[in-house]
């Protein structure tokens, strides 16, 4: 069983014995996971290669659901409800829980029409409060001052690091709950790794987020808990400086003191 | 003779018969659009453009009827063919993916593509000629259809299919439903390629004359009704083209120089639309 540290705030998300199968193959690849995910809190999960880490992300949106035969079994606890049930509406989720994933996936059109993108989805059509919202985003996604002359561009046209705060921006648009980061930086340079990792601890206060990284150090930097995960199942999950400092479980240890990994 | 003397010999023979190969083709691409050129031009002049058909002998026949039924049995065919194929091969990427039908629908579509077209000029004639008992320009517009059809649809398959599954992922990601995905992302993101395929097709039915031999053969005069027979530049050529009066010849340079350039037209265009879409 996972040594799992007491969380005393409310809980963005309660997973209960969840299961997790892709289409095509005989065993799960999450094995009767179970951990809940404090809200507004950042919360990494780490692990070697394969160990599950996307693919649990992915099941918080649903977004296995776009490709058939995947299967969930047990709970993932969402504002009193599990989201696992067929009769979930998965629009409405998605909307409440966004995504941003490993490579920036700025849409073919201008920066402004990203942004407003979701926003349009939802049917807000009123010229004056898209631009207000589209503003607000870029601004919570410190990327305003450098497109604030060029909304009308074509959003393709920005620097990778820039694409990526583009949709980040475009995700905090639409107010989500939680935020899911599949390696975000992982694609990107330093500096704009640095900027990424300040703007995700800025965005803490309003949304809960769950980052997967395999760059301790990130998660070490930008977490207040960290989950390891290993082989499909979580090993362990603690206050950040705890388990970097003194990990209550074996393999927590041997693989943040790079034993294996 | 060592083993190095003889890989360097065959290695340049090589070299210098495929140099010759490439010469000899690009040779006779120049000699015929050399000829083309010459002979066109040559036979071009206003009248072409403002008279109609005329009897051998009459110094003022033109190319008017020909040119405007080409252009009505294209359009349709465009009309027709592109929304089909698109949709077509919006099912292929988008819903059918691996399935079989899918997976049925793309080899019944090569076929289609490499089948000749004067089979399908018949196949129209057996469907439409023949039971109307007349030839007519919406049985040239359909053959037409047929055989762009499969060509916008592979095109429309292949382009979509090269959108990145994540940038699809990151507009479900932000709750669009599919249709929202499929026309507002993906098609955006494939606009260049798809069309690029649309003006090639429109380019390859361009120059087809067998189906229309069958279908909408032929009329000297102006016709818009698209129920009769119609004029196309393709048939009036060959038409003029294989008859004894060397004015009517002379007209058939002239509809095989105005064809050309406009399916190269339509050829460069296709290919600066992929060429903007690379360089960005
Ligand atoms: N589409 C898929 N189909 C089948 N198996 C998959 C698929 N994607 C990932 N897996 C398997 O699931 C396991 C977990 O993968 P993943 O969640 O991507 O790991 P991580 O993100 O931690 O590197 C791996 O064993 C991987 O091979
Ligand atoms: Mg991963």
């Amino acid at each position: 069983m996972a040594t799992i540290v007491d969380i005393t705030e409310e809980k963005a998300l309660k997973v209960k014995d969840f299961e997790f199968t892709y289409a095509g193959t005989d065993a799960p690849s999450i094995k009767k996971l179970t951990m809940p995910i404090a809200k507004h809190s950042i919360t990494a999960l780490i692990g070697p290669s394969g160990c599950g880490k996307t693919t649990l992300l992915r099941s918080f949106n649903r977004m296995h659901d776009l490709y058939p035969g995947n299967k969930y079994n047990g709970e993932i606890i969402f504002k009193e409800r599990n989201i696992l049930t067929p009769k979930e509406d998965l629009i409405k989720l998605r909307i409440q829980i966004g995504m941003i994933f490993q490579k920036p996936t700025a849409f073919p059109m201008s920066i402004f029409d990203n942004v407003a993108y979701g926003l349009r989805l939802q049917g807000i059509k009123n010229k004056t409060e898209l631009q207000g919202r589209v503003e607000k985003a870029l601004q919570d996604a410190a990327i305003w001052n450098e497109v604030k002359d060029r909304l009308k561009h074509d959003a393709n046209g920005l620097s990778g690091g820039q694409q990526q705060r583009l949709c980040i921006a475009r995700a905090v648009a639409v107010e989500p709950e939680i935020l899911l980061f599949d390696e975000p930086t992982s694609a990107l340079d330093p500096i704009s790794t640095a900027g990424i990792e300040e703007l995700i601890v800025e965005l803490r206060d309003r949304v809960s987020i769950i980052i997967v990284t395999h760059n301790m150090q990130q998660a070490a930097r930008v977490s207040d808990y960290t989950g390891f995960m290993y082989l499909g199942e979580l090993v362990e999950l603690g206050r950040t400086e705890e388990l970097f400092v003194t990990p209550k479980e074996r393999l927590t240890e041997e693989y943040i003191t790079g034993k294996f990994g | 003779m060592t083993h190095t003397q003889k890989r360097i010999i065959i290695n340049n023979l090589v070299m210098v018969l495929s140099t010759l190969s490439a010469v000899i083709g690009i040779g006779f691409l120049i000699w015929i659009l050399g000829v083309l050129v010459i002979n066109g031009i040559d036979a071009l002049s206003m009248t072409i453009f403002a008279n109609e058909g005329a009897p051998p002998g009459n110094e003022d026949g033109g190319l008017k009827h020909a040119l405007i039924g080409q252009l009505i049995l294209v359009s349709y065919a465009t009309l027709f063919g592109v929304p089909l194929g698109v949709l077509a091969g919006t099912y292929l990427s988008e819903y059918g993916q691996k399935a079989k039908l899918a997976e049925t629908i793309r080899d019944v579509s090569d076929i289609m593509m490499s089948a000749p077209s004067i089979v399908i000029g018949a196949f129209v004639y057996a469907i439409v000629v023949a039971p109307s008992g007349h030839f007519s320009g919406w049985a040239g517009s359909i053959a037409l259809t047929i055989i762009m059809l499969p060509i916008v649809l592979r095109t429309t398959d292949d382009m979509l299919q090269l959108v990145p599954s994540t940038l699809r992922e990151a507009a479900f990601a932000l709750g669009a439903p599919k249709y929202k995905v499929i026309t507002q992302v993906v098609y955006r993101g494939a606009k260049a390629g798809i069309l690029t395929g649309i003006l090639l097709a429109v380019a390859r039915v361009a120059g087809e004359t067998a189906p229309l031999l069958f279908t909408s053969f032929n009329d000297n005069f102006l016709n818009t009704d698209m129920s009769q027979p119609m004029a196309s530049l393709t048939v009036t050529m060959y038409n003029y083209a294989t008859s004894p009066y060397e004015d009517w010849q002379k007209l058939g340079w002239a509809a095989a120089f105005i064809l050309s350039m406009f399916i190269l037209t339509l050829n460069i265009l296709g290919r600066l639309f992929l060429l903007k879409k690379r360089g960005k």
